[in-house]
């Protein structure tokens, strides 16, 4: 197992690199007087300023010292310097944003994951077959659904017409007038959160099923909520800094909701046809038999046996999943001016601030990667033939 | 002579195979007359287990329709019905129309919506000099749907019905182009990669590898800056990052299970060169398959397009995602359903057609995928 | 054999309902089996006898409906009890040993541990952990395994290791009866034979009941005690081994065992079978193999013939059995 690890976790460091360089260059070696040409535009700097920065950004240099540099740089996570924010980090601009949007993302992929699967599960058993093409055409007709068409109406719809939720942004800025705070101190917050919950009840639900015993494990399942629960209320009542932050958590909370519920209801279709279908197949494997012949109940055989061995396509489409919530997360902060990583790709881009561009874009990528490999170890745990040679 | 059924429980399906060719008699000289004979009776046999799923004939359906959609405007222009000055999608500009009396409160923005008619302003129908508290009438840019504009208006006079048309037209052509570029792409590195295997097969997988990795609309986002595009090179670029990513992949292990076939055996101990195998035996029974891939490729072409003009990253003449684009940075589309005419037909037709190329894949799937079948 | 029956199945009637109709798969289907004996079910593919295994532990298809007959274990009708009663019976008195057996593992848990699963939940009290691993030690020993290997994934085994290890957890719980459905038919001859081999030792040693499905007669021939021929969801022909072997009196039976050439008896003509079975969608009126019997008379197309005793223990379901000829068939192997 662990030189499985290893070697996927190589893998990924030599796709980064290679996938660095290739964007490096799409950016940085083309039309190479546009850098310079931004500098001419740009009103903020003063013609003297621009030699300056031009030496700063080592714009002078030939293009492969270029490159050596910013490689070197980049693991050293210094970025360089915006072009439109000029003089400021890019750095900072990303440590101020990642925050956002990993919250956005993780509390996404963890909801819709596990309601897709849940939903999955429950059709393939109750249903089977049956109703097979409502299912499939309503599923994907919402996993098809133009994104930001069905956002903006969820918008609509839930914030300015009832108005039960905000429409955008991530915070009320009149609450926050006179926070002692910085918004990303509670973001990170909120982050430690959402990454410990999930972690907690992965690890819960791994452990206690090593018990044999039901009763023992039903017990530990349990236990282990109460546990968690309790280590929530304590991070967020408990301390002081969780108890100052609370009210500012519960308003970034409350403009969460809506674009997670978006982005839940979207890629949910995707995950549950994909569990039904995989149930389908698995239901008619011959251990399904074999384990109904040894007397288990029926909710057992569906869960232990089919719902388990079901679920290892499922975990390999959470690899494209990756990429999928991640591209959905870019609209949904567009639509919902969340500012993110996803927007300032955006707005980057948009603005040809290359330096920003190009970071962002790593960062995603980097996101991406961290991703997929986290869900191929998540495999390796999940199928015990991958972990042999492999 | 009657049918033999099998009774065995779950034996009554259609079998595998096509029926088979009769007499001897019956089979034709040519070896293309033979091809076109096999094809035409598998492809027969094919559309009868396409057809057995609804689901499949569903999304038909609907990419007959917006066939239909995109048919129209040529038929329309050239009859005579639509003046293609009022009717352009993107020049087009209804000279009359529907008009509404305002009193005005601020000489810039309409009271009930606080929209910004400054552009409306510039049009020559309204007196420049207009003060604060003049009964003005104001022509209805976007205007609601009427007899001579079925859909209404958008914001710039224009024919939304059109816009429609225009933008299925966009959508067939970005969609089929990117499609067909994958299928050739994909095809090739699947079979080349499962072929030789080697060093080049390592290399077009890692390649793959990378390219599913990395967030789609992402990479969309950023080579568009870099590049000025317009909907054909947005085509080939997908085209691009869909062939070298997933679908080589499947296609690769398509093909590798075909190259393990007696008959290719037998092609090579024939003395059939390398170029000769792949093209000839490998490829075309990986085709299916490929073909079925293309179908997704549609979807995600038309989605991204949609995508990258809504965030207004294409420089496209027009297309659904520019129709909801230009509506949202107007901001009609937070006032909901007033201004329904807008929102809904463009964001309804970019679902359906994604929706119904993808049911149809899905359908091929069961065609083409023989495990899946209902047993 | 005066002891009451372990099994008795009586006058079991099943279909299979499907859109084009009901598909008569068992048809008035009876026998018993007592304890520590080996009976076969012979029969073409379709002819009804998985359908009956399956009955035995409840398991059939879902579109299966039993029309009349039970099916009586210790006296108890099987038909009769709700579910989670009849959950208690499976494995703990019935355990099966299922066609293609390789694929009866999950491919994400290991072998021990699902022998384990069945462990846990017939026996009262709960074995404990180290109770339950020499529990399976011994069980692999038996079946000729090695007992570390219990630690392991299926994906670990060979094809005829994990047939060895379905073996080991069907008699896991010591049921009274196994069912054995094709036990060696996906395995290559060497194979067969030492499984074979093993079953019977292992039935002999634990005095076990054991019914044997298979279409490979020669397989029945060696295994069994007693062995019954169906043909198209009837049972035609049942008796001792050797006395069906050496005097077969259904025209079936009769050609079935006159198709197999001998190897080293004497050479003799060959009467192969014609046709097809029938569609059992519209099983012909009368007896079911009359359209492909050479003895059938117009009595046969007309009235379906019951289970006559012709002699000790032997039943035979067919109007003509006495012009039946007495055929010159290697004698089965006690």
């Amino acid at each position: 197992m662990t030189r499985y690890v290893v070697r996927r976790l190589a893998q990924m460091v030599l796709l980064f690199v290679v996938f660095l360089t290739v964007t490096w260059f799409l950016l940085y070696a083309l039309p190479g007087d546009i850098v310079k040409q931004k500098f001419a535009m740009n009103p903020n700097i003063p013609p003297e300023a621009r030699q300056v920065a031009i030496e700063r950004l080592g714009l002078d240099k030939p293009v492969l010292i270029q490159f050596r540099d910013y490689m070197i740089n980049f693991f050293q996570l210094d970025f360089g310097l915006s072009f439109n924010q000029y003089p400021r980090k890019v750095s900072d601009i990303i440590a101020e944003r990642l925050p956002r949007t990993i919250v956005l993302f993780l509390t996404a992929l963890v909801s819709y994951y596990y309601a897709g699967f849940l939903a999955g599960k429950y059709l393939a058993w109750r249903r089977g077959k049956r109703g097979e093409m409502a299912v499939t055409i309503g599923g994907v007709g919402l996993y098809t659904v133009f994104y930001p068409w069905f956002a903006l109406m969820a918008i609509w719809l839930f914030a300015s017409e009832l108005g039960w939720l905000p429409i955008s942004k991530f915070l009320n800025p009149d609450e926050w007038r006179n926070a002692p705070f910085a918004a990303n101190q509670v973001f990170i917050r909120l982050f430690v959160t959402v990454l410990a919950v999930s972690i907690f009840m992965a690890l819960v639900v791994l452990l206690a099923n090593r018990i044999r015993d039901h009763r023992s494990r039903a017990f530990a399942k349990v236990g282990g909520v109460a546990l968690g629960a309790l280590l929530f209320v304590w991070y967020w009542w408990g301390t002081a800094g969780g108890a100052l932050m609370r009210p500012y958590a519960g308003d970034i909370a409350e403009h969460l909701i809506l674009p997670v519920a978006v982005l839940t209801a979207v890629n949910f279709a995707g995950i549950m046809l994909l569990t039904r279908s995989s149930m389908l197949e698995t239901m008619r494997e011959d251990f399904i038999l074999t384990a109904r012949a040894k007397g288990l109940s029926e909710r057992a055989v569906r869960d232990k046996h089919a719902a388990r061995t079901a679920l290892l396509p499922v975990t390999t489409s959470l690899v494209l999943a990756v990429a999928t919530v991640i591209d959905g997360g870019i609209l949904t902060e567009t639509v919902f001016s969340w500012p993110g990583m996803g927007e300032v790709l955006v707005t980057s881009v948009s603005n040809e601030d290359i330096p920003l561009a190009l970071a962002s874009f790593s960062f995603i990528g980097v996101m991406a990667l961290v991703g997929h490999f986290l869900v191929d170890i998540l495999y390796g745990v999940l199928d015990p033939r991958i972990r042999v040679g492999g | 002579m009657t049918e033999k059924i099998d009774a065995r429980p779950g034996a009554d399906e259609p079998t595998d195979l096509p029926p088979p060719i009769i007499s001897p008699d019956s089979v034709p000289d040519s070896m293309w007359r033979i091809r076109w004979a096999l094809f035409r009776r598998s492809f027969a046999h094919n559309w009868k287990l396409f057809r057995a799923n609804r689901v499949g004939l569903v999304g038909l359906a609907i990419i007959g329709f917006f066939a239909l959609l995109a048919i129209a405007p040529t038929v329309l222009f050239a009859t005579g019905i639509w003046n293609s000055a009022v009717y352009d999608p993107v020049v087009g500009l209804e000279p009359n129309p529907p008009v509404k009396a305002m009193t005005v409160v601020n000489e810039i923005t309409d009271p009930e919506t606080q929209i910004d008619f400054r552009h409306v302003l510039l049009d020559n129908r309204i007196p420049n000099n207009i003060q604060v508290g003049e009964q003005v009438e104001i022509p209805q840019q976007p205007a609601p749907p009427d007899r001579r504009h079925w859909l209404g208006t958008d914001p710039l006079g224009r024919d939304v019905l059109s816009q429609l048309m225009h933008g299925a037209r966009a959508a067939f052509f970005l969609g089929i182009l990117a499609a067909v570029v994958t299928v050739i792409i994909a095809t090739t590195v699947g079979s080349i990669s499962a072929y030789f295997g080697g060093a080049l097969d390592s290399f077009f997988m890692r390649l793959a590898d990378l390219l599913i990795m990395i967030p789609f609309l992402a990479i969309l986002i950023v080579i568009g800056a870099i590049f000025e595009f317009k909907l054909w090179h947005l085509a080939v670029v997908i085209g691009l990052l869909s062939g070298f990513g997933g679908v080589a992949i499947v296609l690769k292990s398509q093909a590798l299970a075909v190259k393990v076939k007696p008959f290719v055996d037998a092609a090579r101990v024939a003395g059939g060169s390398n170029a000769h195998i792949i093209f000839t035996h490998i490829v075309p029974n990986v085709m299916p398959l490929s073909f079925l891939y293309m179908m997704f490729t549609v979807t995600s072409a038309i989605q991204g397009e949609a995508a990258l003009s809504f965030l207004g990253l294409l420089n496209v003449r027009i297309s659904w995602g520019l129709m909801i684009q230009l509506a949202n940075t107007q901001g009609y589309l937070l006032q909901g359903l007033r201004y329904w005419w807008l929102l809904f037909p463009a964001g309804l037709a970019v679902t359906l057609i994604s929706a119904a190329f993808f049911l149809v894949g899905r359908a091929m799937d069961e065609v083409v995928n023989p495990r899946l079948r209902k047993r | 054999m005066n002891a009451p029956p372990l099994l008795e199945v009586d006058h079991l009637v099943m279909n299979y309902v499907t859109e084009r109709g009901d598909v008569s798969a068992v048809e008035d289907v009876s026998f018993t089996l007592h304890q520590g004996e080996a009976l076969g079910l012979v029969g073409e593919s379709g002819c009804g006898k998985t359908s009956i295994a399956m009955s035995l532990l409840r398991l059939q298809a879902e579109n299966a409906v039993f029309k009349s007959g039970e099916i009586r274990l210790n006296g108890e009708n099987l038909l009769a009890l709700p579910e989670d009663e009849m959950r208690r019976h499976r494995w703990k008195d019935i355990a099966m040993v299922f066609q293609g057996a390789m694929n009866a593992w999950n491919p994400v848990y290991r072998v021990g541990d699902q022998i384990r699963e069945a462990l846990d939940l017939h026996f009262r009290p709960r074995l404990s952990d180290a109770e339950a691993t020499e529990r399976i030690s011994r069980l692999f020993e038996m079946v000729g395994l090695n007992p570390a290997m219990a630690n392991r994934y299926p994906h670990e085994f060979s094809g005829g290791m994990r047939q060895r290890a379905v073996i080991a957890m069907a008699l896991s719980c010591d049921p009274s009866i196994i069912i054995a459905d094709e036990p060696t038919t996906a395995l290559d001859v060497i194979v067969q034979d030492q499984i074979l081999q093993e079953l019977k030792k292992i039935q002999r040693e634990l005095g076990m009941a054991i019914i044997y499905i298979s279409h490979d007669i020669a397989v029945i021939a060696e295994v069994t005690d007693t062995i019954g021929i169906m043909y198209a969801g009837k049972l035609v022909e049942l008796g001792p081994t050797v006395e069906v072997f050496a005097r077969p009196k259904h025209p079936y039976a009769f050609l079935l065992l006159s198709s197999t050439p001998s190897v080293t008896g004497p050479r003799r003509k060959l009467a192969p079978l014609e046709g097809e079975p029938p569609n059992l969608l519209n099983p012909p009126t009368g007896c079911r193999f009359h359209p492909r019997c050479p003895f059938a008379t117009e009595r046969c197309s007309i009235e379906e013939p019951p289970m006559e005793t012709i002699a000790d223990g032997h039943r035979v379901a067919c109007w003509n059995w006495r012009e039946v000829p007495v055929s010159i068939v290697q004698e089965a192997r006690p």
